[in-house]
């Protein structure tokens, strides 16, 4: 799977770039508008994670470019402006997505994993990791081909896991993907440990192992 | 006290001493006025009368009269040359009282024998002319009040008018549209310089205004992308295998921080974005589908407090606000009342067309009302994941789109309740 990063801050192109080769995917970088440009007209990629904000340029106008292109790409706009314009005008022109800054590197390449899957297989594709197999069209949980019964929350969390596999995710990452950005009016985020807990039992109870690790306590990590 | 109530007080203050030291002088001179006819009458007279008393024999009864205007009695005393004039008070029997008069005394040489001849004349009663001099003077004062009053709320209509414009202004002014504010030339040379001095006030204060605004705006923008950096670095180190447990916590906590540094940064930007009015109101979302959508996302919370949900909601009631702030609306006001009630507590979530009340349960005392919307006010230490900005976005709210937000503790209850104005709906 092949993904174009258009960011132009080095260092937070290099930690995107880092986190989402660690999960398989091949990455390719662009600093720039016109580098942007030259890039999708020359390549097909998967799937485009691109900053609006940008030197030369502004992001949106590369989905434009892509729309022109007719390329089969998902795209993911960055956004450093938290403007619900940006996200309509982003999502109109054709972008599958949308993230405003700062935002978790397990969230992005969980959107990432999202957009690919039903991109690339009209939805119509299982996700394996060992003895779990997700539909995600029929929403169904196999454990050793023997199907479980999953709140959608606690579908949600695992098939964010499984796209983090054996990465460490914190709880208010967990809590972000979960409830979106509201969680924290609320006060704790306490409660996903509950979700984890009956994730896990039912897991177990259908024989399957124990991916989900605590991490000190304020993380989680699966596989 | 209205300046033209002054300065017609002050005016009338001073006119009233005028007046009456002019009553004063009018009655003097009035008085010494008809003296002067008077006794210059009573000398004609006698002169008429000496001319007649020549001619006149011994025997006519003319020299036994004794009326109250004419007297001729004989007298030893030696006859004088010239008359002697004085103000006497004569015995009216109609009346029952003395009236002035004026007498003219001489003794007279006639037929051989001495005579004292007393004419006089009544002059006006004193008392009349007093009393006509006050009622011409209360007149005049009277219609000198009028006219004044009348003038003065002319000239206030015209000659104020700048003025009252501008106070009208200043008295409208908001921080945020400063720059509308526009004060017109005027004839008066102290309107201009007022204004004048007016408008380089409020520039300056726009400008510094602005400024601000625009610096918490920028630092709260450029801040977002360090703010991406480092929390992307910290997430990348998570993953380090190596790491001994307690560099994994700090990076932890580190990461926990920054989440709370990355929500302040996003209040702030909220803040500033509500105040820029940059949340139009397109549609009228409504506010019992808001309340419904956020006891759903809190669901688990409320579960976990075992917290009493009542709700008393009226079956629609649009809000005429942006979909945004009607989400943040609902979502700060039921997350507090979740974040600072005790287990088992209760929440009242009360709509109707015009008001949208949350009352809960809490532990936490009575809420000083000088610090309720002040932003960074925390009301409880012990909740360390609270910004202190929550209720000042929805004061800012309040304030930016024409609502009122009040705030009630009775019986261990907090309540906030925000009210729109009906006239508002129209938008």
């Amino acid at each position: 799977m092949k993904v174009l990063i258009i960011e132009d801050e080095p260092a937070l192109r290099a930690s995107i770039q880092d986190y989402l080769e660690r999960q398989g995917y091949i990455c390719e970088l662009a600093a720039d508008f016109p580098q942007a440009i030259d890039k999708v007209n020359e390549f097909d990629y998967d799937c485009i994670v691109a900053d609006i904000g940008l030197p030369k340029g502004n992001g949106l106008d590369i989905v434009k470019e892509l729309k022109l292109l007719e390329s089969k790409a998902g795209i993911i706009i960055i956004s450093a402006r938290d403007s619900l314009e940006d996200k309509l005008s982003g999502l109109e022109l054709g972008a599958d997505d949308y993230l405003t800054k700062p935002f978790h590197l397990s969230e992005l390449n969980a959107r990432v994993n999202a957009i690919l899957r039903r991109k690339n297989f009209d939805g119509n594709t299982t996700v394996t990791f060992h003895e779990i197999t997700i539909k995600p069209a029929s929403k169904t949980v196999l454990v050793h081909n023997q199907s479980i019964t999953l709140t959608g929350k606690e579908y949600q969390l695992l098939l964010y896991f499984i796209a983090n596999q054996h990465r460490v995710v914190t709880k208010s990452a967990l809590a972000g993907h979960l409830w979106g950005d509201e969680y924290d009016q609320a006060g704790s985020y306490d409660f996903i440990y509950t979700h984890i807990k009956n994730l896990r039992k039912k897991m177990l109870e259908a024989g399957g192992d124990d991916y989900i690790k605590t991490v000190y306590g304020t993380g989680y990590r699966f596989g | 006290m209205k300046l033209l109530t002054k300065t017609t007080l002050y005016f009338l203050l001073i006119m009233l001493p005028v007046f009456t030291a002019g009553a004063f002088y009018l009655y003097s001179k009035f008085n010494k006025e008809i003296k002067h006819e008077t006794d210059e009458e009573l000398v004609n007279d006698k002169l008429q009368w000496m001319r007649y008393l020549d001619t006149a024999r011994v025997d006519n009864p003319i020299f036994r009269i004794n009326t109250p205007e004419f007297i001729l009695r004989p007298t030893e005393n030696a006859a004088q040359s010239k008359h002697q004039l004085k103000s006497v008070d004569i015995y009216q029997e109609p009346e029952n009282t003395y009236a002035p008069f004026r007498q003219l005394t001489q003794v007279i040489h006639v037929n051989d024998k001495n005579y004292e001849l007393v004419l006089r004349k009544s002059i006006i009663e004193k008392d009349d002319l007093v009393n006509n001099i006050i009622h011409v003077m209360l007149a005049a004062f009277g219609g000198l009040l009028l006219f004044v009053l009348l003038s003065n709320w002319l000239i206030s209509k015209s000659v104020w008018k700048p003025f009252y414009q501008s106070l009208g202004k200043i008295q409208k002014l908001q921080l945020n549209k400063l720059e509308t504010i526009v004060f017109e030339r005027t004839t008066t040379h102290e309107f201009n310089q007022l204004n004048a001095a007016l408008s380089s006030m409020t520039t300056r204060i726009h400008s510094d205004y602005t400024s601000m605004k625009e610096l918490t705006e920028d630092a709260a923008h450029e801040m977002q992308t360090p703010l991406a950096i480092v929390q992307s670095k910290l997430e990348l180190l998570l993953q380090d295998d190596t790491l001994s447990e307690t560099q994994q916590n700090s990076i932890l906590a580190s990461y926990e921080e920054l989440q709370r540094l990355s929500r302040l940064n996003h209040n702030l930007l909220l803040l500033a974005k509500i105040e820029n009015q940059q949340y139009p109101v397109t549609a009228q979302p409504d506010l019992c589908a808001v309340v419904e959508k956020y006891l759903q996302l809190f669901e688990e919370l409320i579960k976990e407090k075992e917290l009493q949900i009542r709700k008393e909601m009226a079956a629609t009631s649009p809000w005429p606000l942006h979909p945004a702030l009607a989400d943040i609306l609902v979502s700060n006001l039921l997350g507090n009342a979740i974040k600072y009630n005790y287990t088992r507590g209760n929440i009242t979530i009360r709509i109707t067309t015009d008001t949208f009340t949350v009352s809960n349960t809490s532990q936490l005392p009575e809420i000083p009302g000088n610090v309720l919307f002040q932003r960074f006010k925390k009301h409880n230490s012990n909740y360390t994941n609270s910004n202190g900005l929550g209720l000042a976005i929805i004061k800012k709210m309040a304030d930016s789109y024409g609502f009122s937000v009040d705030y009630a503790y009775m019986n261990g209850e907090h309540t906030f309740r925000v009210t729109r104005s009906l006239s508002d709906s129209g938008f």
